[in-house]
């Protein structure tokens, strides 16, 4: 899901290029997808920025699909800059970018630099000038990707906008100033065992001392069981009163509603009663047997230290 | 403080109590709980799940302040290679030089502690031993290891514990004795070599209404590919994984371990028994020369010369030495750990399974 609002913008991709007679087929245009450690670990940096810093600058590290139209932005470190008053010159630390891609590089060899990010939701000619420069690390022919963060909150709907560019030559002559940043579709995308810790942070989010401690598996068990309760509790409320005629009825709705509940699968009841027991018994003899162990370790560390 | 008397104002006093329980150097302040930021809890996550299933290790840092340890940052450590020599070498580089650059970046230059991965709980070896207690001793008692379980994390909740060494078993490490009488001197059984510090987590302003963005799902957005709008789902949606019912993968490979750590329980038992019969059996020996020795002692006195000694035959005949119990506690530490892990496996399965019951009615 993009976290920005909503543009009227399609993005759409050039129809497939014909050479000597070979067709490229393009059937995908340009996408990103971030993973939430980045959006996380830029914000950090952005806090941690020095005291006469608005902006913040770091290099985007990730992986690419073969055929180059789809990015995936995995991690990311911070790099060093300055912006002087001279608004023509800006001073990007390149050593840093390279001692750190360099360490990076021996924990994780697959993730290669892919673009950089930026704080701030403004693009003037030092994002030109930056974007060249990665350009030129990102191994040709492929673009380098910009990402942006508004850190400043000052768009309309006051989200955290994220965008992702990728530049274009523009003007008369090639020089490195001129360049256009063409949006393109960002989504933040995760994997399985990101999302319990994404879904812990996310807890977080509605306390006022922005803490939370780590819950134990029944716990967790009864929060989805209880958010279960509460859709099913909606949903028969809202049968309710369309069944009294209080709501106009909604063919897509209850067709929706018929389609779901039918999901549950409905088994012979004695075969289910033996597969229900023949489960149950599994778990309880092991749930007996590791209990046994246990006390046995208990008695014998009491008597050790007896001896 | 000052010499004529005048109490200090109370703001004075406040900074200076702030300062020094930061800057805590003797340890008098005993660590309570580990408060984490969002941010290394993602890392971690991202770092152990890319080389899942082989364990994999990170530095931690941070500060800590006031009994709380608060780890703000982390970073992964390059995985093992072939040749040992070089990578002790290149580890230690690798380290200074991470340090250094986050340093310039505003980021806490303080170690204090490290993270590793874990499959299906088994991390109680000695290479964590020895790496904890280098930390712990470095650091003053105040650092702690915190184990992420990939294998648990998925499907259900997230599995992090931190760890770090209780007093006794620190003792006990340093004289690098585990014979029985140290153990009962220093209080030590299997189930206090670790002691658990609860962790919290705590996110920034920044990143909460990043969250809060990310939960909002009323933004529509049209697909590039196909121009029919499709309500994408929100990263925060309610996460219903918890309530898959599968459990034997799960429960067999814990057994399995179980069963492992068992053999190898009773292969130590079987290595201390032994060492109790070959020291009986040297006492045995050492009763009979004694009773020689006192023989020709008597018969010596009758026909007038000096009593032989009886020093030497303790000298010759020595006792063997006591086998390591630490083995033993690490492997009845593990055994208990994963008993532990099959009750906490077992108790929201059950419930999972009387709901899928009910459901049938």
């Amino acid at each position: 899901m993009p976290i920005d609002a909503a543009t009227s913008a399609l993005n759409l991709s050039f129809p497939p290029t014909t050479t000597a007679g070979f067709v490229v087929p393009q059937s995908r245009s340009f996408t990103v997808s971030v993973n939430p450690v980045v959006l996380f670990s830029i914000l950090d940096h952005y806090l941690r920025r020095q005291e006469n810093q608005h902006r913040v600058i770091g290099t985007l590290l990730g992986v690419r699909s073969e055929d180059g139209s789809e990015v995936e932005v995995r991690n990311c470190f911070p790099v060093p800059h300055d912006e002087t008053q001279n608004q023509n010159q800006v001073a990007v630390d390149m050593e840093y970018h390279h001692n750190m891609f360099e360490l990076h590089k021996k924990v994780n060899a697959k993730e290669i630099i892919v673009g950089w990010y930026a704080t701030g939701s403004n693009l003037n000619q030092w994002n030109a000038l930056i974007q060249d420069f990665y350009s030129k690390e990102v191994m040709p022919p492929f673009q380098a990707i910009h990402l942006t963060m508004d850190t400043d909150l000052k768009n309309e709907e006051k989200l955290l906008g994220v965008k992702t560019y990728v530049g274009a030559p523009i003007g008369i002559s090639a020089k490195p100033e001129n360049c256009l940043f063409l949006p393109v579709p960002c989504d933040v995308k995760y994997f399985d065992a990101e999302r319990s810790g994404l879904d812990l942070l996310a807890s977080a989010k509605d306390e006022l001392s922005r803490s939370t401690s780590l819950i134990s598996d029944m716990d967790n068990l009864e929060k989805t069981i209880v958010a279960v309760q509460k859709m099913l509790e909606r949903i028969s409320d809202y049968v309710n009163k369309v069944l009294d005629g209080s709501i106009p009825s909604n063919n897509t709705i209850g067709r929706f509603l018929m389609d779901t509940i039918s999901v549950v699968p409905k088994i012979d009841k004695a075969e289910f009663e033996k597969m229900f027991n023949s489960h149950l018994q599994d778990l309880l003899m092991v749930v007996y047997l590791a209990n046994m162990t246990r006390t046995q370790l208990a008695i014998a560390e009491r008597l050790q230290l007896l001896v | 403080m000052s010499a004529s008397g005048t109490p200090t104002t109370p703001k004075e006093t406040l900074s200076n109590v702030n300062v020094t329980a930061a800057l805590d150097v003797e340890g008098n302040f005993p660590l309570e709980s580990v408060q984490i930021d969002g941010l290394v809890v993602l890392k971690i996550i991202k770092h152990c799940r890319e080389f899942f299933p082989s364990p994999v290790t990170g530095q931690l840092l941070g500060l800590d302040v006031n009994g709380v340890l608060e780890v703000t940052n982390c970073f992964p450590f390059p995985g093992a290679k072939a040749e040992d020599e070089n990578e002790l070498v290149d580890g230690a580089r690798y380290q200074v030089d991470m340090m250094r650059c986050l340093r310039e970046v505003n980021v806490d230059n303080n170690t204090v502690g490290w993270y590793q991965s874990t499959y299906l709980g088994s991390f109680v070896t000695h290479k964590l031993i020895e790496t904890q207690y280098n930390y712990q001793q470095t650091f003053n008692n105040k650092s702690v290891v915190i184990v992420h379980d990939v294998s648990r994390s998925t499907h259900s909740n997230l599995s992090l514990r931190a760890f770090r060494f209780s007093q006794a078993f620190m003792e006990a490490q340093k004289e690098d004795k585990f014979t029985t009488e140290s153990l009962i001197k220093n209080k030590l059984t299997f189930s206090n070599i670790f002691e658990e510090l609860p962790i919290t987590v705590k996110n920034s302003h920044l990143v909460t209404a990043l969250l809060h963005s990310l939960d909002d799902y009323e933004h529509v957005i049209p697909k590039s590919a196909s121009l029919d709008k499709e309500k994408v789902v929100s990263p925060l949606s309610p996460n219903f994984d918890t309530l898959e019912l599968s459990l034997d993968p799960y429960i067999e490979k814990n057994l399995e371990f179980l069963l492992e750590s068992v053999e190898e329980h009773t292969q130590e038992q079987n290595t201390y028994a032994f060492w109790q019969r070959s020291v009986a059996r040297e006492q045995t020996k050492i009763q009979v020369a004694l009773q020689k020795r006192k023989q020709e002692n008597v018969s010596r006195l009758a026909s007038g010369l000096e009593p032989l000694p009886e020093d030497d035959i303790h000298k010759n005949h020595k006792l063997p030495a006591e086998p390591s119990r630490l083995d033993s506690l690490l492997i009845t530490s593990q055994i208990n750990n994963y008993c532990k892990q099959l009750n906490q496996y077992s108790g929201p399965t059950l419930g999972k399974l009387f709901i899928s019951g009910e459901l049938q009615k």
